[in-house]
């Protein structure tokens, strides 16, 4: 019994942990413009974290080595300091996203400015980071993202004409009016948003805190196969009642508001109210498990004592870095920037980042030195060289097109 | 704090090993699980005939020329000007291979984290020898070490056996040009394809010259390097 209400909470919490700012604001923006016909980028996101997520929690499982000790000892120090500085910028500018994603939720209840609700959440992150259980983090804000479910039932609500969604989304119809490189953008920027690379930062890194040994691979593969595809299912209902709403009125989606306001066309005060727990939720968890893979990240490279399994006193280094990418994430905003651009702009860099992570991990999750007879099967060889191959394609792509179209212009 | 993982596991240190694909940058781990470095470089010292590895180099003075040539040297030599008031800042701190236990995907510790560096001494260093010039017996260069592989020794001390020599082409590290049964088949195709001239010598038919940065071969090589676990 106690077996399967770990399993419960696990995917519950991969559902609620799946969803980020770049997640919301991309699919909102997407929603309201293009309506489904981008679901496929979003399926294909949501396989391709599956995929490498499964065989880094694998590694982590097998060898209890996290992404970036593998990136280093597959790549030499050279090559993996170039690729630890590269990942670590986006991850720091996702890390930004979320900070500032908390403070405009917060900013929705409170309507006091943005610039005073920064410092507090700020302040907020890092003293979570520094004393709070990993378990704690992870359950508590993966359980209350949940709230994001009121999305689906807003859209339930919305009776939208759901023969035209689903043609939408099976034949990925571009409504007329759009641009086909806007439609290649938005694509690339919602592959980005679901595969970030911090997520198997995190994810390999929290295995190795929790100690997983092969008895846990079971568990891992379940809380990943059902728990990342349910939290995309959110991401699209997110679209979904975006389009609903927003799309006949041709409103461009800007602020969070604006992703919120389907669900108050729905539902009301009520379904706002919960939204907005749903959004600070999401994005507090998600400024948690970017800070951490800074951390997590950068300590692993240079071999330094990393993880919230021991004491602060034990893993300095580890939380120096956390307390000066809190600070430096924090001054960042206070800078007045758009935490909704910085948002896309990381969405899009992630993209341009995907190999760098993925490839090492590919390569490790088949060297028998480490995985013993875990190595991958098959089928997650197949869908490893396939996504191997659209990455590479996706990281190309990704800045021309972002230049191109003017962001999405 | 308790060892991480209960299931003992094999230790590497009592078979072949290739010196920069199964040692080099591994995490250091202490006898109470706590982590305390990287294997930044790996110390070998003449020994008789034979080049043995006598420690395991980790910090800041070893990592640093790892990151290659002139770069390498020149943040080598600011580390020192960043306090020129303590000695042998440019040595690296070792520790020495009595102290450690066992390698599997870590390199562990038989002893505790806590003083457990010295900066007693310097030898030649691992990360020196791979990229090393390899020069045929007429003196025609025939490309660069990737690797150098070790046995157990007389004393329990992993001495060089061979050498692991090719163009210098991406993704050596990788570990494809050993072995043939690694998936998945894109890469394993395209990293083989890259290291098709990969060959390897045996460690008595090489002269390496370490002020010259350069080895050279008795014989010119032909045998493709096959994984020591393969």
């Amino acid at each position: 019994m106690k077996k399967y209400l770990a399993v419960a909470l696990g995917i519950l919490t991969a559902i609620g942990g799946f969803v980020d700012i770049g997640d919301l604001v991309t699919n909102a923006q997407v929603g309201a413009r293009f309506g489904l016909s981008l679901a496929w980028a979003v399926a294909a996101g949501v396989l391709g974290i599956c995929v490498f997520a499964e065989m880094s929690g694998r590694v982590a499982a097998v060898s209890g080595r996290a992404t970036f000790d593998l990136v280093r000892e597959r790549l030499g120090p050279r090559l993996g300091l170039l690729n630890l500085v590269s990942s670590m910028l986006i991850t720091f500018l996702t890390f930004v996203a979320e900070i500032g994603g908390v403070a405009l939720s917060l900013q929705l209840v409170a309507s006091v400015h943005l610039l005073l609700i920064v410092p507090l959440v700020g302040l907020l992150v890092w003293l979570l980071l520094w004393r709070a259980k990993f378990s704690a983090i992870e359950n508590v804000l993966g359980l209350l993202g949940l709230a994001l479910v009121v999305f689906a039932v807003g859209l339930w609500q919305l009776g939208p004409d759901w023969g035209a969604l689903a043609h939408q989304a099976a034949v990925a119809d571009k409504p007329a009016d759009e641009d086909w490189r806007t439609f290649a953008y938005y694509a690339v920027a919602l592959f980005g948003a679901a595969m970030t690379p911090y997520e198997v930062f995190f994810f390999s890194s929290g295995g190795v805190e929790e100690r997983w040994t092969t008895e846990d691979i079971a568990t891992m593969r379940a809380n990943v196969f059902v728990g990342f595809p349910l939290g995309g299912l959110l991401s699209l209902a997110i679209a979904g009642s975006a389009w609903a709403v927003l799309g006949p009125l041709e409103i461009t989606v800007d602020s969070l508001g604006q992703v919120g306001l389907p669900v108050a066309a729905a539902l009301g005060k009520v379904g706002l109210a919960v939204a907005i727990l749903g959004f600070v939720a999401a994005t507090f968890g998600a400024a948690c498990e970017t800070g951490l893979s800074v951390g997590y990240s950068i300590a692993q490279y240079f071999g330094a004592q990393w993880g919230k399994y021991v004491r602060p006193s034990e893993a300095t280094v580890f939380h120096a870095i956390l307390l000066l990418a809190t600070l430096a994430a924090t001054a960042f905003l206070m800078t007045a920037v758009d935490p909704i651009m910085v948002t896309e702009v990381s969405v899009v860099f992630s993209a341009v980042a995907l190999p760098l992570t993925y490839f090492p991990i590919l390569v490790v999750a088949n060297d028998p030195d480490y995985m013993g007879e875990h190595v991958n099967g098959r089928l997650a060889n197949g869908l490893g060289s396939v996504y191997l191959v659209v990455i590479g394609v996706a990281a190309v792509a990704a800045i021309p097109l972002m230049i191109w179209t003017r962001m999405g212009q | 704090m308790t060892s991480r993982r209960d299931e003992p596991r094999e230790n590497r240190l009592e078979r072949p090993i290739d010196g920069a694909l199964h040692l080099l940058d591994r995490q250091l781990i202490d006898c109470e699980g706590a982590l305390l470095g990287k294997v930044d470089d790996v110390e070998l010292t003449q020994v008789g005939d034979d080049l043995a590895i006598t420690a395991v180099l980790t910090g800041p003075a070893a990592l640093l020329s790892r990151l290659g040539g002139r770069l390498g040297d020149e943040l080598v030599a600011k580390w020192a000007q960043l306090k020129v008031s303590e000695p042998h800042r440019t040595r690296p701190w070792r520790i020495d291979m009595e102290d450690v236990e066992r390698l599997d995907s870590a390199l562990h510790l038989s002893v505790r984290r806590d003083g457990v560096l010295r900066r007693d001494r310097e030898g030649h260093r691992l990360g020196r020898l791979t990229g090393m010039d390899v020069l045929g017996p007429d003196g025609e260069r025939i490309g660069r070490v990737l690797d150098a592989r070790f046995e157990p020794g007389a004393e329990g001390s992993l001495v060089l056996c061979s050498l692991i020599v090719g163009h210098g082409r991406p993704g050596s590290l990788l570990g494809y040009d050993r072995r043939s049964d690694q998936g998945p088949w894109l890469v394993r195709t395209v990293v083989r394809r890259l290291h098709r001239h990969t060959v390897i010598v045996a460690a008595e038919t090489a002269e390496i010259s370490w002020a010259d940065s350069t080895v050279r071969l008795a014989e010119r090589p032909s045998e493709a390097p096959s994984h020591p676990f393969g």
